[in-house]
């Protein structure tokens, strides 16, 4: 790394005996040997460790650490040494009043040495994100599922050659780092202007700007040479998931970085017309459904929270765009539902072919029991209606127009206390959700029909659904 | 080693090659715009247009920057896809980074050989949509029609996408030119001999009175049109668009009669297209009686009879589609009490037999009269229908 690197944050070494302010002084810039940028997605946060080489004398060195106009923490600013055999320690830290983004280090060598330090801090700002884009066969069978990550840097800073890890997973902040850095140093609304790109650091632009031409050049040559994406390599921690790049990338503030992160070739997946109105709203939608896991050519990580595009192989040397969604994270064995919406193929209406009333109970002014004429109660004039039983013939018609047949799974969620009545083998999905299932053949209909019976009034016991046999 | 820097834009497609020396001190730049070698325009979803364009880009050996940039177009920026076609085992994306505040985006593409490579680039542009358009034409006895679908392409894109294949999802492939705020019509089907119904119905509740008064009811008349092969159509789901309907004047000439949405229609589903009121069929509702009939209790039944005052004034013989919505009828002789509506014909109307069961269910039932044409001596036979309904259970 050579000083061109030096743009925001910087570091400075004195020449003189402590950190005190004087009209006259010489320093020197040690630059940054290596940087490493462990970039969080459930957070605003990203873990800074840089290395630098720094000559240090026998007795008190004083080191000043800048970050003007970047988004760091200040109080996550930390100085180690690499090297303990050369007696060094640091004395005490000063955050000086008159100087915002701003530290000094006092450093006691114990003998003239040339010693490895390293910088680790915390700033916002960088982000990165997952997509993902899937091609399906013409057949619909298999597809291909590629998955990338995207990084962001509004930091602030240039990160050249960086090693970059990228954490899947939550952690827990007490306090967020934009706002620790906002307290040590720059207004709210430049920060917000360095979120949006829209200001630089205009005083290394240009210097920059001539650096990396070289740099790429540079690094254009060694790519040549091996001129294949760069693998990503992914290893669990804890609770977390660790995406490892491959090499150095760089990361220039305001640009963003896409790469590949893995590919499925041929992922199956199978086709379901799913009805439920509290995942997808009201209507039968069709879902390609597949699993994260080994068998499906995938399985070597969780998938982070990310957009999703889903198109056909049209079969026509071109592409047939499906679907754009958010995928949740996946869990390795997980499913992943693809939701396509409503298929104009597949046809679902939902009729009521009949209603009716029966099991009467009434009550009496001034009694507190009830009375019925199935009981062999005499009813009388004044007594008003208390309780019956609500009778409904329904029918869900699904059409298939389609050129294979289809998987269908219904839920239905009925208030009240209700006995749902059919020949459909139906299960409970909860307390109140009767769901169902069927085949319809390619050009096919079928009709699904249930009986429901919702006691009211005097007659209602519960609140939930039974199933039972509509000649039960 | 050459290192290139190959721009697309959506004007243009530039391609810059120059040596690394040169690249450093800014020196000599060899420029040239490849042009679109092909375009697919793909409007098969509902709502989001796929453009993909497939362009020879000269690569070098090693690693290229290939930027895609654009200008006044709503492209969005996360959906474009870069794919190879020529050697897609060696030459492929090793990254892609994409500049501040500019619509543009830079693919790094390693390639171990020099040469030509055929490139598809995908990507998803707003402004660019379609919409459909029916042109039908009944015979003179209104028995068939002949029925043009058009699909129209808006280009409100701010690109000229030149001669591009297009394709809406179902029918015919068309290969057009498209020009920068172009709208171009291209027919996609046209289906001839369709066995049309003309209806006649009689629905309170969905067309309300003519004549509130004289309790005289609207009649509005539609072409009915069965979406599957036995009625010459079926071969894919027709499209929300508007229908403009004409009819043969038996004088070599049509008569614009209307026109009409036509709604999204399913494979075996009917399209209806609203030709306008009948004033030629009369038809008068009364609710003739009402009569309560105590059952227990403060539990009711609702004996109503209501009365068709029917007379066609036409030349022809026609079906009247007469449709009863038993909530609304509650509402009429009691009140909404908010419960399903429990009922029954009884036997003694005059329409039972004519009765709908396939459109009818547990809120409307539908009858079929058929009214004979008007008399010689111009006059029309008043047909008199009832439809004697028990409401039951009500409280």
């Amino acid at each position: 790394m050579s000083k061109k690197w030096m743009t925001s944050i910087g570091m400075v070494m004195w020449l003189a005996t402590s950190a005190s302010a004087e009209n006259v002084d010489l320093s020197t810039i040690p630059p940054r040997d290596t940087v490493q940028l462990t970039i969080y997605n459930g957070e605003d946060l990203t873990l800074v460790r840089e290395t630098r080489h720094i000559t240090f004398k026998k007795g008190l060195n004083p080191l000043q650490f800048s970050w003007a106009n970047t988004l760091i923490d200040p109080t996550s600013v930390e100085l180690r040494f690499k090297d303990r055999a050369g007696g060094l320690e640091l004395i005490d830290t000063a955050f000086p009043h008159d100087k915002p983004q701003m530290l000094y280090w006092n450093v006691r060598s114990e003998r003239d040495v040339d010693a490895e330090v390293e910088i680790t801090y915390f700033t916002s700002g960088i982000t990165w994100a997952a997509d993902y884009v899937c091609v399906s066969d013409p057949a619909e069978e298999v597809m291909s599922f590629e998955g990338f990550v995207r990084i962001t840097n509004n930091s602030g800073e240039d990160y050249a050659d960086a090693q970059i890890r990228l954490v899947v997973g939550t952690i827990n902040l007490v306090e967020k780092v934009a706002e620790l850095a906002r307290r040590g140093a720059i207004s709210k609304d430049e920060e917000d202007e360095y979120r949006k790109g829209l200001k630089t650091v205009r005083t290394f632009k240009k210097k920059f700007a001539r650096a990396e031409l070289r740099d790429r050049v540079a690094g254009r040559l060694a790519m040549a040479t091996a001129a294949a994406p760069k693998e990503i390599i992914k290893e669990g921690l804890s609770e977390y998931f660790i995406y490892t790049i491959e090499g150095q990338e760089t990361i220039r503030n305001t640009w963003s970085k896409r790469m590949r992160s893995f590919q499925g070739k041929r992922v199956p997946f199978r086709i379901q017309y799913r009805y439920r109105p509290a995942e997808y709203g009201d209507q039968l939608v069709r879902l390609f459904l597949l699993r994260n896991d080994d068998a499906s050519d995938l399985g070597t990580t969780p998938l982070p929270n990310g957009a999703l595009r889903l198109f056909r192989d049209n079969g026509r040397e071109g592409l047939s765009f499906l679907v754009q969604q958010q995928i949740e994270y996946v869990p390795v064995g997980q499913e992943i539902v693809m939701n396509l919406g409503h298929d104009p193929e597949v046809i679902h209406e939902r009729i009521r072919l009949k209603s009716w009333r029966d099991d009467f109970w009434y009550a009496r002014e001034g009694f507190t029991v009830y009375y019925s004429p199935q009981k062999g109660h005499r009813i009388r004039t004044n007594d008003k209606v208390a309780g019956w039983d609500d009778h409904q013939q329904w029918i869900e018609r699904i059409r298939n127009n389609r050129e294979k047949p289809i998987d269908v799974e219904i839920r239905r969620t009925f208030a009240g206390h209700v006995a749902f009545r059919s020949d459909l083998a139906p299960v409970l999905h909860d307390y109140r959700t009767p769901q169902f299932t069927t085949t319809v053949e390619p050009g096919g209909k079928q009709e699904l029909a249930y009986h429901l019976v919702t006691h009211q009034g005097y007659n209602k016991k519960q609140d939930n659904v039974t199933l039972e046999e509509e000649n039960g | 080693m050459n290192v290139r820097i190959i721009q697309i834009t959506m004007l243009a497609f530039v391609v810059v090659c120059s040596t690394n020396i040169e690249r450093a001190a800014g020196g000599i730049k060899l420029i040239t715009l490849p042009i679109r070698e092909r375009v697919e325009i793909q409007l098969d979803h509902p709502h989001v247009t796929l453009v993909e364009e497939e362009r020879m880009v000269p690569l070098a050996a090693g690693v290229n920057d290939v930027v895609f940039a654009w200008a006044n177009a709503a492209i969005d920026k996360n959906s474009i896809q870069f794919s190879c076609l020529t050697d897609p085992g060696n030459i492929r994306v090793l990254s892609v980074s994409y500049p501040p505040n500019e619509n543009a985006l830079t693919w790094q593409v390693s390639s171990p050989n020099a040469g030509s490579a055929r490139v598809r680039i995908s990507y998803v542009i707003g402004g660019l949509d379609k919409t459909f358009a029916y042109r039908a034409v009944a015979s003179n006895d209104e028995e068939t029609l002949t029925l043009w679908q058009y699909v129209r392409l808006h280009n409100h894109a701010n690109e000229a996408f030149g001669q591009a294949g297009m394709w809406a999802g179902f029918g015919e492939r068309f290969e057009r030119p498209i020009d920068i705020n172009e709208t171009r019509q291209l027919l996609s089907a046209k289906f001839e001999d369709v066995p049309i119904e003309k209806t006649y119905t009689a629905d309170l509740s969905a067309h309300g009175y003519l004549n509130e008064g004289k309790r005289q009811l609207r009649i509005p008349m539609h072409y009915v049109l069965k979406n599957d092969r036995d009625h010459g159509l079926g071969r894919f789901p027709l499209m929300f668009g508007k229908a403009r309907i004409f009819q043969d004047d038996g004088r070599g000439t049509v008569a614009f009669l209307g026109e009409d949405w036509g709604t999204f229609t399913p494979l075996n589903d009917e399209m209806r297209l609203y030709l306008g009121l009948s004033k030629d069929i009369v038809v008068k509702r009364t609710i003739e009686s009402r009569k309560a009939i105590h059952v227990l209790g403060n539990l009711y039944h609702y004996d109503v009879v209501v009365k068709y005052e029917i007379e066609n004034f036409k030349d022809q013989r026609v079906v009247l589609d007469i449709v009863e919505s038993l909530p609304d009828l509650r509402r009429e002789i009691l009140r909404d009490t908010r419960r399903d509506v429990e009922w029954q014909l009884k036997n003694t109307g005059t329409l039972d037999e004519m009765i709908d069961r396939e459109k009818s269910n547990a809120d409307q039932v539908v009858f079929h009269v058929t009214l004979p044409q008007r008399g010689e001596d111009q006059k029309a036979v008043k047909q008199i229908h009832k439809m004697n309904v028990l409401i039951k259970n009500e409280w």
